[in-house]
């Protein structure tokens, strides 16, 4: 015991775990509702979006824009997380339907590559469009502050983000196993040649799951532009996590991309403590590991 | 496999054909009689922030020269090149700079390793190199030679500067947040050693080292609450420093302990923040609006002024270094009474003086390294609720940096360690 | 190959340019051939193989530290340390690679990309032996190699062998039995393909090659950095080769002419707007192509795309 104190001398402050164990959750609920769109669409489409981590750039610097013109009142951050998130969907909408549906029936590797194409237009596109100035979202009022959990401050907004994230766990966790949309999109992970004979139109499903997936990246976007700098290169960022995440948990599986998400999130808040010289290292050499061990993640399904 | 390089075949030799004409154009079109600096920089991507008003700098001061005769009789020219914050993208604008377009000198860099690279470049094609944005001061002391000379701040003379400072207030034990890469390590190895030298009592009780660009800093920012330091120095900048001060408000932690920053006083990191920015911090920064800066400096305002009417936004830090790294360059040559490259070499090792309207710039000849004045500040909300640095303090890097023959060690001891 | 007439009027000019052409125009060409030679060693994989690789930096980079570190460290001559190059890159493909082999399309691609960015962290982190961020500078051809002309001819000798020996891998048993295990891995193995060894052997030989790319680069150069390594850098070879054509063998020479001579036509007037002309000529490059990765497969183009090879 005494070893392990002296490795870990934190490890008998109590406060200090607890509040790096609410830490490291929050961090996870963050990186599951920036990720959950990417494992989505994947499940669904095969196709690894890598323009994910532009969509949520995309939704944060739309974030920053509705702020900035609706009125300062209470309720106008609560309408532009809404709204913010609904241009993104759009967005994807017309990728979808535009480029993507013409390679369906191509190669993924080819529909990953066209990705990697976009993540360089529409980076592009949001420089000319909010120009290179670093920008910034502020909390709401309401959770501007701190609660004291454990005796120390704790961030207020991360508290939103600790709750919102079951919710939307569940609430796609129901969607898509209780509504029949959701079987149309369970079947078609299964087999899209038998459900477009069946009169299904597939195209339509793949569409529909793309837009949301694209919504979940940028409501992702907009929901942690508050906590950090809206700038250009926060989509390379956010991109590289949630690909760790998602392939740890399973790629197609939201509630695979929960866990890994919180995993990632608490390896992330003690990786700092216990391996500070590589925690850098940690979170790829991991990814690497569950993809020579399990490829297909903790949850994800195995494919041939 | 057949091959089917038929029809891009055709393409190519196109492009090829294209390609010909350009370059024979190129080699054909005249140097002209203008003085033709190449600058190496980057102008795309998330950099721009810091590059679009430097690069500003540089078109006022071009115009302003080039209007009062130019240099030697000659227009002044900047050819820019973008660098992709890569180096070996940088080595290759810097060939064809000096290859193609046959520039007189090389400028430019903001990434510290785009600096050393284009440096070694310098060094091999023989070509002059000003490098301007970047701050290392290995540029011109471990690294450096007679075809490099810096024409803004190094890390050594300002941060010595907020060290001194920080040495002023009555924490003893310390802690940082420094990005975990050569900029990081140059800053607080620079502070503390300065730190430990006016302060020997000085205790670190807490090093964190988040990766460049790290989002999430709540991990750190719970580890420096238990950490029991009384204040802490950031090295952290930009859109993560942004983070870093958004994600630490709520936890309370400037409360705990005293921010000293590296750069939080800059207007890319000041202005977005807004209400959230630390109010209290020690930093450095370029406060042209403090009514102390504009009494000291009479022409201070006016200059602003200017700049303001030609780019419709407020002058930073950077676009100050794009104006007196121009002047200072024209200087040089002017003082050579020649583009020479040997010749202005001459010049630099005698070192020389310049005013600006925010004070003045030394050349120093052994180092061929620029000292500008130092400010250093703490961030307050003005009365419009805007947060901006007040209190402003100004030194001048002579004061504070290394002395020659302390780089005379330096450069001793980089090049033993390079046999 | 080219037709032999066409082959011998490219060798000629080739070997005339630098009576015609600027210093500038010879190191962007020699730019072109050290890029080509990467984009043909990835296309092996690619094109060939069958097998999409993110992490292909890696090797490059192995190569170019390996013998920027020799060169700078142990004082070793280029001509020396250049063919260790290959070398180290191929034992780095080979531990590498028998893991990643194992995986198929995205999660292949995926392994790969983790393996690529651990590379680029160790470099970035191990300050004390690769210098870092900070890179390795000063790492230069000898003197009677380092004029422009001299580097060129000296590049394109040692890719134009380069690219002989990959030809030959292609063209060889091998190369038809790595087209077959690309074509159909079930029907390989049941005529006695051993399908994992031969995309274990092209593996690593695209990762040799890669890394004689990254060696020749490193002198070009004169310095190394751990971008070299970084995720961005893997992409460049496969817009490369698929500028060019995936189809055939000297498609991605055909494409690091273009891309290159894009590049620098557009970089130096608009640096702006590279990333998006960039990001345009691949998505149309994409959804134009008549054949996709599938189709030079020979499938049915409306096949499953996953889970039946």
């Amino acid at each position: 015991m005494d070893l392990v104190t002296q490795l870990f001398p934190w490890i008998t402050n109590g406060p200090l775990i607890t509040v790096q164990v609410m830490s490291g959750l929050s961090v996870g609920m963050f990186l599951f509702l920036v990720s959950v769109g990417m494992s989505l669409i994947f499940g669904v489409t095969r196709i690894v979006n890598l323009a994910h981590g532009s969509f949520y750039m995309v939704g944060a610097y739309l974030m920053v824009t509705l702020v900035e013109i609706l009125p300062e009142r209470p309720w106008a951050f609560w309408v532009a997380l809404l709204v913010a998130p609904l241009g993104v969907a759009v967005l994807g909408g017309v990728i979808e339907v535009g480029l993507l549906r013409r390679i369906y029936r191509r190669d993924p590797l080819m529909q990953l590559i066209l990705t990697f194409g976009l993540i360089l237009v529409i980076s592009t596109l949001v420089l000319l469009a909010w120009g290179p100035d670093n920008k910034s979202v502020s909390r709401p009022e309401a959770l501007a502050g701190s609660v004291s959990i454990a005796g120390q401050p704790f961030p207020s907004y991360y508290l939103l983000v600790l709750g919102l994230a079951p919710v939307v766990a569940v609430v796609l966790w129901l969607i898509f196993y209780r509504t029949r949309w959701g079987m149309l999109i369970r079947a078609a992970t299964v087999d899209r040649e038998m459900l477009g004979a069946l009169g299904v139109n597939v195209s339509l499903l793949y569409t529909q799951v793309f837009v949301f997936g694209s919504w979940l990246a940028g409501f992702g976007g907009a929901l942690a532009a508050p906590t950090i700098a809206v700038a250009l290169g926060m989509d390379g960022d956010v991109l590289t996590t949630a690909f760790v995440v998602v392939v740890i948990g399973g790629l197609g599986s939201f509630a695979g991309t929960f866990i890994g998400a919180l995993l990632v999130g608490l390896l992330q808040s003690f990786g700092i403590l216990v391996f500070p010289a590589v925690s850098i290292v940690l979170l790829f050499a991991i990814m690497a590991i569950v993809l020579i061990v399990r490829p297909w993640g903790l949850l994800g399904r195995p494919e041939a | 496999m057949r091959e089917r390089l038929g029809g891009s075949m055709r393409w190519v030799s196109a492009l090829f054909a294209l390609w010909t004409v350009i370059a024979a154009a190129g080699s054909a079109a005249a140097q002209g009689k203008a003085i033709r600096i190449g600058e190496i920089n980057s102008y795309s991507g998330l950099a721009t922030v810091y590059t679009f008003p430097y690069r500003e700098g540089i078109h006022m001061a071009v115009k302003e020269i080039n209007d009062a005769g130019g240099v030697l009789g000659r227009p002044l020219e900047f050819i820019f090149r973008d660098d992709k914050l890569k180096p070996d993208e940088a080595v290759k604008a810097a060939r064809e700079l000096v290859g193609q377009e046959k520039v007189d000198f090389l400028a430019g860099c903001i990434s510290s390793g785009v600096g050393l690279a284009i440096s070694a470049y310098a060094k091999e094609a023989k070509t002059l190199y000003f490098a301007t944005h970047c701050q290392t001061s290995r540029l011109t002391w471990d690294e450096g030679h007679r075809y490099v000379a810096h024409t803004t701040n190094n890390v050594n003379q300002y941060i010595r500067a907020l060290a001194k400072k920080a040495a002023a207030t009555p924490y003893k034990k310390w802690a940082h947040i420094s990005p975990d890469y050569e900029y990081g390590h140059n800053v607080w190895d620079e502070f503390i050693a300065y730190l430990k030298q006016l302060k020997p009592d000085v205790q670190v009780v807490q090093q964190n080292w988040p990766k460049l660009g790290e989002t999430d800093h709540s991990s750190y920012i719970t580890a420096l609450l238990q950490s029991g330091a009384e204040g802490m120095l950031s090295v952290v900048w930009g859109a993560q420093e942004i983070a870093f001060v958004k994600q630490a408000r709520p936890f309370g932690l400037f409360e705990k302990i005293h921010l000293v920053s590296a750069s939080v006083g800059n207007p890319d990191e000041l202005d977005p923040l807004g209400k959230e920015a630390p109010v209290g911090a020690l930093t450095p920064g370029f406060a042209w609006y403090d009514e102390g800066m504009q009494k000291r400096h009479p022409k201070l305002a006016e200059w602003v002024k200017k700049y303001e009417v030609r780019t419709k936004k407020e002058p930073t830090l950077g676009a100050s270094w794009g104006y007196a790294s121009t002047y200072l360059i024209a200087e040089a040559i002017k003082r050579a009474k020649s583009a020479d490259t040997e010749k202005v070499i001459a010049v630099l090792g005698e070192g020389y003086e310049m005013e600006f309207p925010w004070g003045k710039v030394i050349m120093r000849g052994c180092d061929q390294q620029a000292i500008p004045p130092q400010w250093t500040g703490v961030v307050k909300m003005n009365a419009q609720g805007k947060p901006v640095l007040a209190d402003i303090e100004e030194t001048h890097g002579r004061d504070l940096i290394k002395s020659c023959d302390e780089v005379a060690k330096l450069r001793a001891a980089a090049a033993e360690k390079k046999k | 190959m080219l037709s032999p007439r066409s082959l011998v009027v490219l060798l000629v000019a080739l070997a005339a340019a630098p009576l015609a052409l600027p210093p500038f125009f010879l190191q962007l060409l020699t730019e072109i051939a050290i890029i080509g030679l990467f984009a043909t060693a990835f296309n092996l994989l690619m094109g060939y193989g069958g097998m999409l690789s993110f992490g292909h930096a890696a090797y490059f980079a192995l190569g170019a530290y390996a013998a920027a570190l020799l060169v700078r460290k142990a004082g070793v001559p280029m001509l020396l340390a250049l063919p260790v190059a290959p070398v180290v890159a191929a034992v780095g493909a080979l531990v590498f690679g028998v893991f990643i082999v194992r995986l198929s399309h995205t999660y292949f691609a995926m392994l790969s990309l983790a393996f690529g960015q651990i590379v680029y962290t160790v470099i970035f982190k191990w300050k004390s032996f690769t210098g870092g961020d900070d890179g390795l500078l000063d790492v230069w051809p000898p003197p009677y190699l380092k004029s422009p002309a001299a580097y060129y001819y000296f590049a394109l000798i040692v890719v134009g062998l380069a690219l002989w020996a990959l030809h030959a891998v292609v063209d060889s048993p091998f190369g038809y039995a790595l087209k077959a295990v690309r074509e159909n891995p079930r029907r390989a193995r049941f005529i006695g393909v051993n399908v994992r060894r031969h995309q274990l052997v092209a593996f690593v030989i695209s990762g040799a090659f890669s890394g004689l790319a990254g060696g020749l680069f490193a002198f070009y150069n004169g310095s190394v950095f751990p971008d070299f390594a970084y995720f961005t850098k893997s992409f460049e070879p496969l817009v490369v080769a698929l500028l060019g054509g995936v189809q055939s063998f000297g498609g991605p020479l055909v494409g690091a002419f273009a891309f290159k001579v894009l590049e620098w036509l557009i970089s130096r007037q608009w640096p702006v707007y590279w990333p998006l002309f960039l990001g345009s000529v691949v998505i149309l490059v994409i959804v134009v192509l008549p054949q996709g990765f599938v189709g030079l497969l020979g499938r049915r183009p409306w096949a499953r795309p996953v889970g039946s090879s």
